[in-house]
């Protein structure tokens, strides 16, 4: 800025002398590097600026000792270049940064999307979780789940489901049974589920255990019937062998006339 | 022997006078033409401002050369002056593009639809 004022004042105290006027290129040149200086070029090519600035002088130099010359000319021409030379050099660097961020950018870019895929398996692993975890709270309302070792088992209370000594279902264990067979279905179709009759220690132990054979069979076929795959599901009768509460009460005996659906756990996890 | 050696001072300071007392620029003409084949190798022929510059330093060259042969080494001093900057600029112009095209294409790259 400060050599163009000097410019001018050379430029005009030449003109009042009567002698030429700066040649064009001397002109473009100073313009070049007047805007060259101000831009990305001095900040990433100062010593490029520098010697355009010293090639800008040696012109002008030339011209207040020999006019507008051909080697005024030749000088002022290669100082606009010089000066045009940084700039083009400071472009290319910023060039080069943008493609290296570019490059990163993309690297962040895959490596996001491989994490995104990782999210939306696990958030779709969780919703399977979540669903059989559904299954068995359905269940909870219905009727008494607990988790054993053997399995998650469901317990029916014999009153519910049949008349005294009687083994066919009533129609309001159907009803139950239909919300059970419906979870059981929701649930994980690999694991295996064993229906268990079981009685009161009343009456005859050989009659307790075909009563209890023929009520966990008709469980059994009626979530058949359900849509339950058959040779997922088997029926045993228990009798009285495996009481849960005391047999001396009516209440003991009434929790010990029951069938407990086990869904045992599938060989592939739980 | 120093009669010759000063023989060969007397030639040699009568050739430079008749040469208008200015050297050969070699040197300058060695320095553009090693631009201009930079430039060229940098690819300056495929953009179109590099390859502006590049053909007229060619062309400065070459008007160097006749200057030269006629004897008239100044004037070619200072034609090689504008032939060095010209090749030169071309040569950061070719390297301006490259840089500016490789950006480009790792921009393209981090927009493709297959990388979001």
């Amino acid at each position: 800025m400060k050599n163009g004022s000097m410019f001018v004042a050379a430029s005009a105290l030449l003109v009042a002398c009567g002698t030429t006027n700066p040649p064009a290129e001397l002109v473009q040149a100073q313009e070049t590097y007047a805007r060259v200086s101000k831009g990305i070029a001095a900040q990433y090519k100062p010593d490029e600026v520098h010697e355009a600035k010293e090639a800008l002088d040696s012109a002008q130099t030339q011209f207040e000792k020999d006019g507008d010359s051909p080697e005024t000319k030749d000088l002022a021409y290669a100082a606009g270049l010089k000066a045009q030379q940084a700039e083009a050099e400071a472009a290319t660097i910023l060039a080069m940064g943008d493609k290296e961020t570019n490059e990163k950018n993309a690297q962040k870019q895959t490596i996001d999307s491989l994490k995104h895929d990782v999210s939306v398996e696990r958030s779709k692993r969780e919703d399977a979780e979540k669903k059989a975890a559904q299954a068995s709270s359905d269940l909870a309302r219905i009727a008494a789940v607990k988790q054993e070792s053997r399995g998650m088992v469901i317990t029916l209370s014999g009153a519910v489901l049949f008349t005294s000594g009687q083994s066919a279902l009533l129609p309001g264990a159907m009803v139950k049974l239909n919300d059970v067979g419906e979870a059981l279905v929701k649930g994980n179709p690999e694991s295996k589920i064993v229906v268990e009759g079981h009685t009161d220690s009343q009456g005859r132990a050989s009659d307790n255990q075909e009563l209890s054979l023929a009520r966990a069979q008709a469980v059994r076929d009626y979530l058949v019937s359900r849509g339950i795959a058959q040779d997922r599901i088997t029926a045993q009768g228990l009798g009285s062998t495996r009481p849960v509460a005391t047999n001396k009460t009516p209440e003991g005996r009434a929790d010990n006339r029951r069938v407990e659906i086990v869904v045992q756990p599938s060989p592939g996890g739980s | 022997m120093e009669k010759n050696a000063l023989v060969a001072a007397i030639g040699l300071a009568f050739t430079l006078t008749a040469c208008g007392g200015y050297a050969v620029p070699t040197d300058r003409l060695i320095a553009s033409e090693a631009a201009t084949r930079s430039a060229r190798e940098v690819g300056a022929s495929n953009a179109p401002q590099a390859a502006l510059h590049l053909k007229l330093a060619q062309e400065e060259i070459a008007q160097a050369k006749a200057l030269m042969s006629d004897g008239n080494n100044k004037r070619a001093d200072y034609v090689l002056i504008r032939a060095k900057a010209d090749a030169e600029l071309a040569l950061a112009l070719a390297k301006q593009a490259s840089a500016q095209a490789a950006a480009k294409k790792a921009a393209d790259q981090l927009n493709a639809p297959g990388n979001q």
